[in-house]
């Protein structure tokens, strides 16, 4: 295939092949962005400068081949997460492994190789595409740094497959506009080519449909469905809308404040929801049937200030059935069920009969 | 009913899109749909763009416009615009055969005419000198014929012009200016040649306090003014854009430093700045181009270090990180094209503010040696008299302020046109 | 006019100034707001209803003008009245509720501020006391405590400050609140409270409300009615139930089945062909006939008619209709 091919020419020292299941293993993922304090400021909290506690002790795995989703509202950190697994920001604590290669002992040089095995797709595909660039150099640009060895005439070659690919036809004629002169669903087809072109293994969809038309976001994902087959991806799918996280995902795990509160396969998470958190997120959703309106309560409440989480379990503020333990110790992640884990004291009522 | 994405009508887009229309039309066309948009804004931009055009053709070709040599002193000092230099004239009967001196030597009568000329007027030695020139030549030709007028003194332009009329004289030579204004009382006189053979001429702009063409001076002037500007800015542009990119694209310390430097330039006044540096290094253009490209070197490094700012934070620079891009592509390829927009118009307006540095730093006498035609100096040499002579000063003046203003204006038009994304107002 | 029609809207048409020429952003558009109903309005990006529902205060923007329309308001045509004196009937009869509440509130006046200077303006007569009463009453109302009113936009949450949005519509007892995307920016649980709050407010004040959303799914939790527009036009009209259960429009059909829903086991979701058209060259005939799976002959000749297909269900589709040649609007 020509993607063995390609892999063969990389510098071996960037990659050590292993055949485990997981490609990716996140373990305790922590990440504090510190507050930009004044002098003075800083100085009168003694070197205690606060920070934004985005993620705070998250570990999950993503197996090849799935479409794990990561789900969660503002705040929950989810698209810190993705950010870390490529290494766009640095851990503050925690270890990314990648194929069983912990991604912080790769130098820079040898983390900028490994970038051509892992892409992400943007949300906003008009802010994330340059616009003084023609399309076809934004999708060439990947292939240019990452494989050296093809000559001009095979890069443009592989830009109008991969054009073709995700549905740009006639591929010619889209190489050389501008991200302003297509559509919005049109310009999501070319992130996601510039993040195929050089084949890679993971793929980061951060919120891939949420600025698209309605119409438009089920093409999308059966185009990114259609990719995965094609290409031999994994999906690291970011989203707020639980209702498309079931139309894709294999796996899916619930953010809230920066930590973990659910994870499971999708089709036992969606039926049996543990956590309160998840219970309230599903129930919130709004379902296009006017005859199955919702009837449960939200939880009280906002989401608090990821400054200062709440103690405890982050969401026994506005858990209808906290009790004092709730804010004295954090829950662990338990395996409930089989596959099935959730982060709550009193998860056990859940579970059905 | 499930819709493959193969069959996807998915077409270029078409004329729908006007953006593109005007891309696949080309500059000209895209020029002229502008108009619909810009409305009143559209012809100051036509305008300014014409006018620098003409500029720029002026400087380098001014040879092709300039009526004399800025150096030569073509005429009497402080002839205003237009105004007619005076010439001596021969004034003669009507009747007479006679047009010039020449013909007035080889024609009949006594060797000895009589012409006048009016007491005290500077008439008297031009024909003195001429009649002297005349004589030499008949005496080369040795046929004896020699040209010996006899010059009568008159007190009054009246008197002698009468003598003529009475037929006492052959001729008189006076000025032409004078004989305009009394000729309707000798009707029986005629203006003949001119003693020297010239023809009167006037300046357009007038002539200056030593007898140079102002119009002349002003178009090689030209050339100096948009030489010192184009020189200037370029060096400016040149130092200013990578070191703002590299200050907002690294930060840290460098940065810190170099703004700190860069404010302190930016907060003295440009022209203080450039006496200074001027006077360290001394008189010539080179200098002159260093002291005022010095000056401009801040406003291109604030514009660019704040628009590589903004631009790092942009979510594609996440992406050219995403994809393996290493630091100068994404400086190169990713922040720079988004910048330079902004460096257009700074780029004209840093032409247009050069020039004016340079005319004040020439205007001081710092500048350039005085035997270059500059607009500058011409401002200092006319703020003498700027009561006799007030187009001295004037000319040099307006045309600072046109070229000026044109570049200004230029510069805002072409920023909106050359930008692929016309913004929207 | 009917008693029980709040605002009736009319052949509405709004132009639009851009480069490439004159667009209409909404095209011959009627509609009717019951009184105490909450109406959903429904598109994708482009189709209008956001210019529609600021057109209904007369609130456009500089390239925008309106050629041709009636709104009748409450018995009155709003076209007919000064534009000086629409200040007075935006938000003491008609409030609205924006999409970013952030760039809509003014950063420098507090909450507290805020209310008693739309009341004050609106009612020159009432106190400060009894404004800031009136203020505190609101909020508390609203799910806001009185002792956040001394706060500044930038210290509340998004949903915080769409309850003051809507806090300041009511503080006028606004008869109608427009509310563009009003959930948009918000997050799920969040967005679910707020529907919640409206449906509230319907009960209490007898408020009428128009919703203007992509969000189908939040169209079916909240609304009474529901309103399709499609490239600057009104495509189909009907009660949500009505709607959902027999959409008559392609269009309507396609876009509900291209909606997850988290209820359903998932089977295909439907993949509606093509995308939006340019409103500066829009298709002929039907607009949607470019991408409609049911398209005839006569879609691409002629524009079917806006009217009734079953009941009180309205759409122009000529699967409902003979071509006779003539256009008639009914009543939405």
């Amino acid at each position: 295939m020509a993607r063995k091919s390609a892999e063969t020419k990389k510098d071996s020292s960037s990659r050590i092949a292993t055949s485990g299941q997981d490609l990716v293993e996140v373990k305790n993922l922590v990440k504090h962005f510190p507050v930009s304090t004044g002098l003075i400021a800083s100085l009168v909290n003694r070197g205690n400068i606060p920070s934004v506690k985005a993620v705070d002790g998250v570990s999950f795995t993503i197996r090849r081949g799935e479409v794990f989703g990561l789900a969660g509202e503002s705040g929950s950190g989810k698209s810190t997460i993705g950010r870390l697994v490529l290494r766009l920001y640095e851990v503050t604590s925690g270890q990314v492994i990648f194929d069983g290669i912990d991604l912080k002992t790769l130098s820079a040089e040898n983390m900028r190789r490994m970038r051509s095995r892992m892409q992400i797709v943007f949300q906003d595909p008009l802010a994330s595409l340059n616009p003084r660039m023609t399309l076809g150099q934004a999708i060439e640009d990947p292939a240019q740094i990452h494989m050296p060895e093809l000559s001009s005439d095979e890069r443009h070659q592989r830009v109008l497959n991969i054009l073709h690919a995700v549905g740009m036809n006639p591929p010619e004629s889209f190489y050389n506009l501008y991200p302003h002169q297509i559509s919005g669903g049109q310009r999501q087809r070319i992130v996601l080519a510039r993040a195929l072109i050089t084949h890679p293994e993971l793929i980061i969809a951060d919120e891939p449909i949420a600025m698209a038309d309605v119409s438009v976001r089920s093409i999308l994902l059966d185009l990114m469905m259609k990719m995965k087959k094609e290409f031999d991806l994994t999906y690291l799918f970011i989203t707020h809308d639980l209702a498309t996280a079931k139309y894709v995902c294999d796996r899916i795990g619930i953010l809230y404040l920066g930590k973990m509160c659910e994870m499971g396969d999708l089709h036992e998470v969606y039926d049996h929801p543990l956590h309160p958190y998840t219970q309230a997120l599903m129930a919130a959703v709004p379902v296009p049937d006017p005859l199955q309106r919702r009837t449960t309560k939200m939880p009280e409440g906002e989401i608090p200030n990821p400054i200062n989480p709440p103690s405890g379990c982050r969401f026994h503020p506005r858990c209808p059935l906290a009790k004092e333990i709730c804010s004295q110790e954090e829950p662990v992640m338990r395996e409930l069920r089989p596959g099935h884990t959730v982060a709550c004291h009193f998860a056990e009522q859940f579970l059905p009969k | 009913m499930a819709n493959q994405i193969e069959n996807l009508p998915n077409t270029p887009p078409e004329g729908a899109n006007w953006e593109s229309d005007l891309k696949k039309v080309g500059f000209v066309r895209r020029l002229l749909r502008a108009r619909h948009w810009y409305g009143a804004d559209w012809w100051f931009v036509l305008i300014s763009s014409i006018a620098v055009i003409g500029f720029i053709i002026v400087a380098i070709f001014p040879g092709l416009f300039a009526p004399y040599s800025p150096d030569a002193l073509v005429g009497p000092r402080f002839l205003a615009p237009g105004e007619e230099a005076a010439l001596s004239v021969l004034v003669v009967p009507s009747s007479a055969s006679y047009s010039n001196l020449k013909e007035l030597a080889a024609g009949e009568g006594s060797t000895r005419p009589r012409i006048g000329v009016v007491q005290g007027s500077s008439t008297a030695g031009d024909l003195n000198t001429q009649a002297q020139l005349i004589d030499q030549k008949l005496k080369e030709q040795g046929n004896g014929v020699r040209f010996r007028p006899v010059i009568a003194r008159y007190a009054s332009l009246d008197l002698a012009l009468q003598a003529v009329a009475d037929g006492t004289d052959s001729a008189a030579v006076v000025q032409s200016t004078e004989f305009v204004s009394v000729k309707a009382k000798f009707t029986t006189l005629r203006e003949a040649d001119s003693l020297t053979g010239e023809t009167a001429g006037s300046f357009a702009l007038g002539t200056n306090d030593i007898g140079q063409d102002l119009l002349s001076r002003l178009i090689w002037g030209t050339r100096i003014a948009l030489i010192i500007g184009f020189t200037s800015a370029i060096l400016s542009l040149f130092l200013g854009v990578p070191l703002g990119l590299l200050a907002g694209f690294l930060g840290g310390a460098f940065d810190r430093i170099l703004s700190l430097v860069m404010d302190s330039l930016y907060a003295f006044p440009g022209l203080i700045l450039a006496i200074a540096i001027a006077a360290v290094l001394g008189p010539s253009i080179l200098n002159i181009i260093i002291a005022i490209s010095v000056l401009y070197i801040p406003t291109y490094y604030r514009i660019v270090r704040g628009q590589t700012l903004s631009v790092k934070q942009e979510v594609y620079i996440e992406a050219a990180q995403s994809i393996g891009a290493r630091r100068p592509e994404i400086l190169g390829r990713y922040i720079l094209p988004n910048v330079i927009p902004s460096v257009f118009i700074i780029f004209s307006v840093n032409i247009a503010d050069a020039i004016l540095t340079g005319a004040g730093l020439s205007f001081l006498g710092l500048g350039l040696p005085p035997t270059i035609a500059d607009w500058g100096i011409d401002l200092a040499r006319g703020q003498r008299f700027i009561q006799t002579a007030p187009w001295m000063i004037t000319y040099p003046g307006i045309a600072i302020v046109l070229v000026v203003l044109s570049f200004t204006l230029m510069g805002e038009g072409l920023t909106e046109i050359f930008n692929p994304k016309l913004r929207d107002r | 006019m009917a008693d029980d029609i709040l605002y009736s809207v009319r052949n509405l048409t709004v132009d639009y100034k851009t480069r490439g020429g004159i667009v209409h952003a909404v095209d011959n558009v009627s509609l009717d707001i019951r009184r105490g109903e909450i109406l959903g309005l429904v598109g994708e990006s482009g189709c209008g209803k956001s210019t529609f529902g600021k057109a209904l205060m007369r609130l456009h923007d500089g390239p925008a003008s309106i050629p041709n329309g009636e709104l009748w308001f409450d018995g009155q045509d709003l076209m007919k009245v000064p534009m000086k004196d629409m200040p007075a009937i935006r938000g003491a009869d008609i409030g609205m509720v924006f999409q970013d509440p952030m760039t809509s509130l003014n950063p420098v006046q507090s909450i507290m501020e805020h209310l008693t200077e739309t009341i004050q303006t609106h009612e020159p007569k009432v106190s400060d006391a009894a404004a800031h009463a009136r203020a505190e009453d609101l909020v508390e109302r609203l799910g806001i405590r009185h002792e956040r009113l001394k706060e500044y936009p930038h210290q509340m949450s998004g949903g915080m400050r769409q309850r003051v949005m809507i806090s300041l519509a009511l503080a006028l007892r606004a008869k109608l609140v427009i509310a563009d995307e009003p959930t948009t920016s918000l997050d799920v649980i969040v967005e679910a409270k707020f529907l919640d709050l409206l449906k509230e407010l319907q009960e209490e004040f007898n408020l009428t409300i128009l919703l203007i959303t992509h969000n189908i799914g939040v169209v079916a939790e909240v609304c009474d009615r529901v309103a399709v527009m499609y490239a600057a036009k009104m495509v189909e009209v009907g009660s949500v139930e009505a709607v959902f259960a027999d959409p008559k429009h392609p269009y309507t059909q396609g876009l509900l089945r291209s909606v997850p829903n988290i209820k359903l086991d998932e089977g295909d979701l439907y993949k509606m062909g093509g995308e939006p058209p340019s409103l500066l060259h829009p298709p002929t005939g039907c607009r949607f006939h470019p991408r409609c799976p049911k398209a005839m002959d006569i879609c691409s000749r002629e524009e079917p008619a806006f009217e009734s297909v079953a009941g009180e269900q309205l759409a122009s589709c000529w699967l409902y209709q003979k071509a006779d040649g003539k256009q008639k609007v009914t009543n939405g």
